[in-house]
């Protein structure tokens, strides 16, 4: 009798962790979801015209943001990434702003020269990478569910989280700091 | 012993992984953005039933929004926000007079706590003033519309996504007698 109550107090708790940790990764709720697994192999073009891959980051830690100019959402968290990027990349840690726009360079160019942002306190504009993202790209991370939907990639390529919604910026900085301590 | 054990432990893990797939599912739903163009239902109605030949008449599109998100209104408080438009598609013989876009609200959300955004919640009626020709083809047509607007929760924001609808249009003859259909719909001034 004893082993059936093991059995069913292991069940329950299957149960209960395994609710959790998909409501976690699809809730549209900022809580990141612990992936794990290795980032696609993608490769993403620039504003000018060259060529960006995830594999050229190895060795980098990668915060990948998918993002658009009309997404306010993703606006709210631009100063969060301005300063991870002016505070972290020394440290080998890089922001890359992925575009969903439709109208690519069109839409983004006018946005990042026109558009400040209070950076603890400083007017700042978006100077971080930013890339053109693509429906076929976001497939390959399984497909956007909403924006902004940013994924932190260690040094080796692993996806370490992913972020749906806004993301808060204790977590991510925490994140990106633990991310950059795994060496 | 071991046998009469075996039968209820099979019986409880097949219960725990359904359970536990239903559960996910539900999780994965809950407050999950959906695909844009499930964020909206939507319909078309017109204000004249027939439409007499040389009538001016209205379209008016019911745009209802899923609880939990808003869209930017047809006038949004900043350049790179995506407007709601709804554009006519017009057959032979239909004239575009006006299209009438309701205010939209200003709310604050969670991202942007300081600076409100002017947006459409829960309904929204989007109107076509059209007019019939003295020479539209009489007898039923069909009026194409592109709904085309951009979503977001509180959240996250889902992609612009345009939306094909129809209005059904019957035309009689100049002088025919209309009756009108929906006027909660139209009365509304502009």
């Amino acid at each position: 009798m004893t082993s059936v109550k093991c059995v069913w107090a292991l069940c329950t708790s299957a149960l209960l962790v395994s609710g959790a940790v998909t409501a976690c990764g699809h809730s549209g709720d900022p809580r990141p979801a612990q992936i794990l697994a290795s980032a696609p192999d993608v490769a993403f073009k620039n504003l000018q015209g060259g060529d960006v891959s995830l594999a050229s980051l190895k060795g980098k830690v990668v915060l990948l943001n998918f993002w658009a100019t009309w997404c306010d959402p993703c606006r709210s968290e631009i100063p969060t990434f301005i300063g991870l990027q002016d505070k972290y990349a020394s440290k080998g840690f890089t922001m890359l702003g992925a575009s969903m726009d439709e109208d690519g360079i069109k839409a983004i160019d006018p946005f990042r020269a026109d558009t400040k942002f209070n950076v603890n306190g400083t007017e700042k504009t978006m100077d971080y990478p930013i890339v053109l993202g693509t429906d076929a790209i976001t497939e390959k991370f399984g497909g956007l569910l909403g924006m902004p939907t940013s994924y932190l990639i260690s040094r080796d390529g692993k996806i370490i989280k992913r972020y749906i919604g806004v993301v808060n910026e204790a977590q991510i900085t925490k994140d990106v700091e633990d991310a950059l301590g795994r060496g | 012993m071991r046998t009469t054990l075996r039968y209820p432990i099979f019986l409880m893990l097949a219960f725990v992984i359904g359970a536990s797939i239903v559960s996910g599912l539900l999780a994965q739903d809950s407050g999950a953005p959906r695909s844009a163009a499930s964020v909206t239902t939507n319909k078309v109605y017109t204000s004249l039933d027939p439409v007499p030949r040389g009538k001016e008449f209205q379209v008016a599109v019911v745009v209802n929004i899923v609880n939990g998100y808003h869209m930017n209104s047809h006038r949004p408080l900043d350049t790179y926000l995506i407007p709601t438009t709804v554009t006519p598609q017009l057959p032979a013989g239909f004239t575009l007079k006006d299209t009438i876009y309701p205010a939209g609200k200003d709310l604050k959300f969670p991202f942007s706590p300081d600076k409100p955004l002017n947006v459409y919640t829960e309904s929204v009626t989007l109107r076509l003033r059209l007019a019939a020709d003295e020479k539209v083809a009489l007898g039923d047509a069909s009026i194409p519309i592109k709904l085309r607007y951009q979503a977001c929760n509180n959240s996250a924001c889902l992609p612009p996504v345009t939306i094909p609808l129809t209005a059904d249009v019957k035309v009689a003859a100049a002088g025919a007698s209309a009756k009108a259909v929906h006027p909660e719909l139209f009365s509304a001034e502009k």
